[in-house]
C-alpha cells in the first residue's frame, strides 16, 4: 500500500526521483520532533545552479509546508547554519509547542460569529429567555 | 376666513393660522424641524422660510407668521407666499448649510439614519455639497434617563424635547443651558426624567440627538415588519405600531389616534419590549411529587381534562387577568359554565364594578376626548399620572387652555398640574356633594380602582354617582361619570358578564384556601391563590401565577395573537399579530378549545373567525371596531340610589409601581431599572 502511494502522489513523504537523489547525493542532518528528516548536499557541497549548498527535508507523511518548526525553518532556508539539533537553545516556559497551519481541519480557528464554529451560536432574532420553574 | 395666494394657488383659511399650516392647507411643502402642531412655537430653526408679499420684504418663518399679520395689496389683492421662489431655495440651502455646519456627518453609525429629518431634508432641500472646511463643534453626551440615550453633537436645537417635557408631560426635565454656539441641550446636573412619558422624546427629535437607549444599534428602520396594533399596558388601548425584526419585536412606536392617545405613548408602553422576550413560558408544565416537570401538550390537556372530569361543577373556578383579550375570557366563560359553574370574577383586584349595574357604571363614559370638552374634573382615589400617563397628559392640556378646575380626593400626588385637594377619604367626597367648590354644566368625575377595590366600593361608586348626578357630571347630552380602569382586559371581561353568577363565588374567595378544587388561571398574576386547589395557568410569563400552578398552559402575548380588547372608555379595538409565540405555546382561545375537545364537550367553534361570530351573537356591539357601544346613563341614576355608607379609611393608590404592573413589565429589565430609578428618587424626596 505505502509503495503504491510513494509511487503515485507527489504529497506523500517524498517522490521516487527524489529518494533517490537522497539516497545518492543526501547526507542526513537530523530530525525534528514530528519526525521529518532533513538533508544537504553531502558534504556540504555548492549546488551548481544555486551557487550555495542545497538543503530539504522529506517530510513524514503528508508533505504540508508549514509543518516545519521554526528551528529548522530558520536553517532550512539559510537563516542559519547551525541546525536546532546542534544547538544549545533551551524554550522558555511560555513558548507555546509548534502547530502546523491548522486551516482547513477540524481544528481550525473561528472567529466568534462564524457560522462554522461549533458549540456557540451568535444570538438570533427569534431568541428567548424562557423561563424554568426554579424548584 | 382669509383669503391667501401660495404660490399662485387661492386658498381660504382662519387668520390664526400660521403661513406654514396656510401652505398645508394649498398642498405647498414647506420643511421644518422646530414646528410641531402640539407644541408651541418656537421658531427658531429657520428652516420654514418662505417669502411673502404684503409683509417684510425679507424671508419669513411661515411657523412663526400668522395669515392675518399679511396686509393686502393697495387694491384689495389677497396677500402672496411663495413657496418655491429662487428666494425662498436660497434661503433654504442657506439654512440647511449653517445646520450642517455643526452637526456631524456620522449618518452610517446613526441609529436615526433612515427616518431622519435632517437627512431627509438635506436631501429635498439642502445644497449638493459641503463648502465648509473647519472644525465641528462638539457637544458631551449628557445621561438623561434609562430610556434615552444622547448624541448631543447632533443636535441641532430645535428645542422639541424641550418643549414637550414643559408643555405636554409637565415635568420641565429638560432645558438648554449656554447661548449661541455654546447653547447644550441637557437635564438639570444631568439627572434622570422623571415624565413617565419621556420616551416620547426621541420621536420628537428630528435628528438623531435623543435615541432609544434599549433599541441601541439594533436594527435599521427599513428592516421592520410593521404592525398597527393597540396596546394592553394600561386600559387606555393607545394605538402603536409594533416593530419586529424576523421573530424579534425590536421596538414600539404610538399611532396617531386623536381619539385615545393623540400621538403619545407611556414608557411602559414603548420599552416593555424586553419583557416579551423573558420569562416565557414555552412548554406546558405539569405539577408532580411538589416539582413543575415539562409535558407534552397532549398529557398537559389530558391531566387537566381528568381533573375537570373528576370535579364537582361548584368546586370549580375560574379568574381572568389584566392582559386578556375578549376571545379568552369568552371562551373560558363557555367552558365553565358549560361545566355548570357560577365561580367566574374578572376583577383580580376585588373591584366592586359590577356589569349588574349596567354598562354605563364601570365606562370611562365622557370619553377620552370628552375631556377636552369638559369644564371641570373631579378625581376620586385615583392617579392618572401613574394609572394612564397619557390621559393624565390629555388632562394636563385641557388644564393648560384654562377655565378647568381640577379637584382630587385621595393621594395627593404631584399630577403635573394644579389641583385643589380636598381629601384623603370618602368623607371628603361626601363634602363634596354636599356642595362643590364650583358651579359646573360639564364635570368629569374620575373615579380610580384606588376607590373601588375597597369592601366599600360599592358604596363609593354610589356616592361618586351622587357627585355627579348634583354636581353637573350628568345631564343631557353629557355624561361625566367616567371610571378609570387600570387592566387593558377588564372593561371587555365586564361586557362579557365575567363575574360571578347566580351564587357564584367572587376573586378573593376563589383564591381563598380550600374552598374550590380547581381554578382555571387565565394570567391573573397580582392574586395570590391560597393552597389547596388544583391551578391550570393559562400565561405567558413565570410570575406569580405560573410559580403557584400545578399544570401551566402557555399562551400568547398581545403582539402574538389577534384579540380584541376593550379600553376603559368601552372603544372595541383589535389587537394585531406581530410576531408568534414562542416555542410550543399557543393562542389561548386555541388552548381553551382543545381543553374542550380534551374534556369531550367541545365549544362551538373551531377557528377565530367562528368564535367572533359566536361572541357577535351574544355581544353585538364588541365586534364594532373602534367604536364605543352604548350605555345608557339612566343606569347611573340607579347606582347612585344604592346605600351609600362608606368606611371613613382613607383611599389607597391603586398602583403603586407604575413600571411592573403586570407580569410582561415584570420580566423587562428595562422596567426594572425605571422602577428602581424612581423608587430611588422616591426615598431621595423623603428625606
Ligand atoms: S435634542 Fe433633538 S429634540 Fe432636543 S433640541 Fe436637540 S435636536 Fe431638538
Ligand atoms: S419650523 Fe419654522 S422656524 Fe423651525
Amino acid at each position: 500500500m505505502s509503495y503504491i502511494i510513494r509511487f503515485f502522489t507527489w504529497w506523500n513523504r517524498a517522490t521516487l526521483s527524489t529518494g533517490l537523489w537522497t539516497l545518492l547525493y543526501g547526507e542526513r542532518v537530523g530530525t525534528d520532533e514530528f519526525g521529518n528528516v532533513y538533508y544537504r548536499r553531502r558534504g556540504g557541497k555548492k549546488d551548481k545552479a544555486l551557487g550555495f549548498e542545497r538543503r530539504w527535508v522529506i517530510y513524514k507523511g503528508y508533505a504540508e509546508g508549514s509543518a516545519t518548526p521554526p528551528g529548522w525553518y530558520g536553517w532550512l532556508h539559510h537563516t542559519v547554519d547551525t541546525p536546532p539539533t546542534q544547538e544549545k537553545y533551551a524554550p522558555k516556559e511560555w513558548e507555546l509547542p509548534y502547530r502546523p497551519n491548522l486551516t482547513g481541519t477540524s481544528a481550525a480557528y473561528h472567529p466568534p460569529g462564524s457560522i462554522l464554529a461549533e458549540g456557540r451560536r451568535a444570538p438570533a432574532g427569534g431568541d428567548y429567555q424562557a423561563w424554568t420553574p426554579e424548584a | 376666513m382669509t383669503r391667501i395666494l401660495v404660490d399662485g394657488v387661492e386658498v381660504d383659511v382662519p387668520a390664526e393660522y400660521t403661513l406654514l399650516q396656510a401652505c398645508e392647507e394649498a398642498g405647498a411643502e414647506v420643511p421644518r424641524f422646530c414646528f410641531h402642531e402640539r407644541l408651541s412655537i418656537a421658531g427658531n430653526c429657520r428652516m420654514c422660510l418662505v417669502e411673502v408679499k404684503g409683509g417684510p420684504p425679507k424671508p419669513q418663518a411661515s411657523c412663526a407668521i400668522a395669515v392675518k399679520d399679511l396686509r393686502p395689496g393697495p387694491d384689495g389683492a389677497p396677500p402672496e407666499v411663495f413657496t418655491k421662489s429662487p428666494m425662498v431655495k436660497k434661503a433654504r440651502e442657506g439654512v440647511m448649510e449653517f445646520l450642517l455646519v455643526n452637526h456631524p456627518l456620522d449618518c452610517p453609525i446613526c441609529d436615526q439614519g433612515g427616518e431622519c429629518d435632517l437627512q431627509d431634508q438635506a436631501l429635498a432641500f439642502g445644497g449638493d455639497s459641503s463648502r465648509y472646511a473647519e472644525n465641528k463643534r462638539a457637544v458631551e453626551d449628557k445621561y438623561i434617563g434609562p430610556l434615552v440615550k444622547t448624541a448631543m453633537t447632533r443636535c441641532i436645537h430645535c428645542t422639541r424635547c424641550v418643549r414637550f417635557t414643559a408643555e405636554i408631560a409637565g415635568t420641565s426635565d429638560m432645558g438648554a443651558i449656554g447661548r449661541g454656539e455654546d447653547m447644550e441641550i441637557t437635564t438639570y446636573l444631568q439627572t434622570a426624567m422623571t415624565s413617565e412619558l419621556q420616551g416620547n422624546v426621541t420621536d420628537l427629535c428630528p435628528v438623531g440627538a435623543l435615541l432609544p437607549k434599549p433599541q441601541n444599534f439594533r436594527a435599521r428602520p427599513w428592516e421592520y415588519q410593521k404592525t398597527e396594533t393597540i396596546d394592553v399596558q394600561d386600559a387606555l388601548g393607545s394605538a402603536i405600531r409594533v416593530d419586529a425584526r424576523g421573530r424579534e419585536v425590536i421596538r414600539i412606536l404610538p399611532r396617531l389616534n386623536e381619539a385615545v392617545n393623540e400621538e403619545w405613548i407611556s414608557d411602559k408602553t414603548r420599552q416593555v419590549v424586553d419583557g416579551l422576550k423573558a420569562q416565557r413560558l414555552d412548554r406546558p408544565y405539569i405539577r408532580e411529587n411538589g416539582r413543575l416537570r415539562p409535558a407534552s401538550w397532549q398529557e398537559a390537556l389530558g391531566t387537566v381534562a381528568a381533573k375537570t372530569k373528576a370535579t364537582k361543577a361548584e368546586k370549580i373556578g375560574a379568574l381572568v387577568g389584566d392582559l386578556a383579550a375578549l376571545e379568552e375570557i369568552f371562551a373560558l366563560k363557555l367552558l365553565v359554565e358549560g361545566r355548570g359553574s357560577a365561580n367566574l370574577d374578572a376583577r383580580q383586584d376585588g373591584s366592586k364594578l359590577d356589569p349588574r349595574f349596567g354598562r354605563a357604571s364601570y365606562l370611562f363614559n365622557a370619553s377620552i376626548a370628552g375631556i377636552d370638552e369638559a369644564d371641570s374634573l373631579l378625581i376620586v382615589g385615583s392617579n392618572p399620572r401613574k394609572e394612564a400617563p397619557v390621559l393624565n397628559a390629555r388632562i394636563r392640556k385641557r388644564w393648560l387652555k384654562g377655565d378647568f378646575l381640577i379637584s382630587a380626593i385621595g393621594e395627593q400626588a404631584d399630577l403635573t398640574y394644579d389641583y385643589d385637594y380636598l381629601g384623603a377619604g370618602p368623607d371628603a367626597l361626601a363634602r363634596f356633594i354636599e356642595s362643590a367648590p364650583t358651579a359646573s354644566a360639564k364635570r368629569i368625575v374620575l373615579i380610580g380602582q384606588g376607590a373601588l377595590t375597597r369592601p366599600d366600593g360599592r358604596a363609593i361608586l354610589a356616592l361618586a354617582a351622587q357627585a355627579a348626578r348634583k354636581h353637573g357630571g350628568l345631564s343631557e347630552g353629557w355624561n361625566g361619570f367616567s371610571v378609570l380602569h387600570t387592566a387593558a382586559a377588564r372593561v371587555g371581561a365586564l361586557d362579557l358578564g365575567f363575574t360571578p353568577g347566580q351564587g357564584g363565588l367572587d376573586a378573593a374567595d376563589i383564591a381563598k384556601a380550600g374552598v374550590l378544587d380547581l381554578v382555571f388561571n387565565l394570567g391573573a398574576d397580582e392574586i395570590a391563590i391560597e393552597p389547596g386547589a388544583f391551578v391550570v395557568y393559562i400565561g405567558t410569563h413565570g410570575d406569580k401565577g405560573a410559580h403557584r400552578a400545578d399544570v401551566i398552559l402557555p399562551g400568547a402575548a398581545y403582539t402574538e395573537k389577534f384579540g380584541l380588547y376593550v379600553n376603559t372608555e368601552g372603544r372595541v379595538q383589535e389587537a394585531l399579530r406581530a410576531t408568534f409565540p414562542p416555542g410550543d405555546a399557543r393562542e389561548d382561545w386555541a388552548i381553551l378549545r382543545a381543553l374542550s375537545g380534551a374534556l369531550g364537550a367541545p365549544l362551538p367553534f373551531d377557528s377565530q373567525k367562528q368564535l367572533r361570530a359566536k361572541l357577535g351573537e351574544a355581544h353585538p356591539h364588541l365586534l364594532r371596531l373602534d367604536q364605543i357601544g352604548s350605555a345608557s346613563a339612566a343606569d347611573l341614576e340607579a347606582v347612585a340610589l344604592q346605600p351609600a355608607t362608606a368606611w371613613k379609611d382613607d383611599f389607597a393608590p391603586a398602583i403603586t409601581d407604575f413600571y411592573l404592573t403586570n407580569p410582561i413589565a415584570r420580566a423587562s429589565a428595562t422596567m426594572a431599572e425605571c422602577s428602581a430609578l424612581a423608587l430611588d428618587r422616591l426615598k431621595q424626596a423623603a428625606e
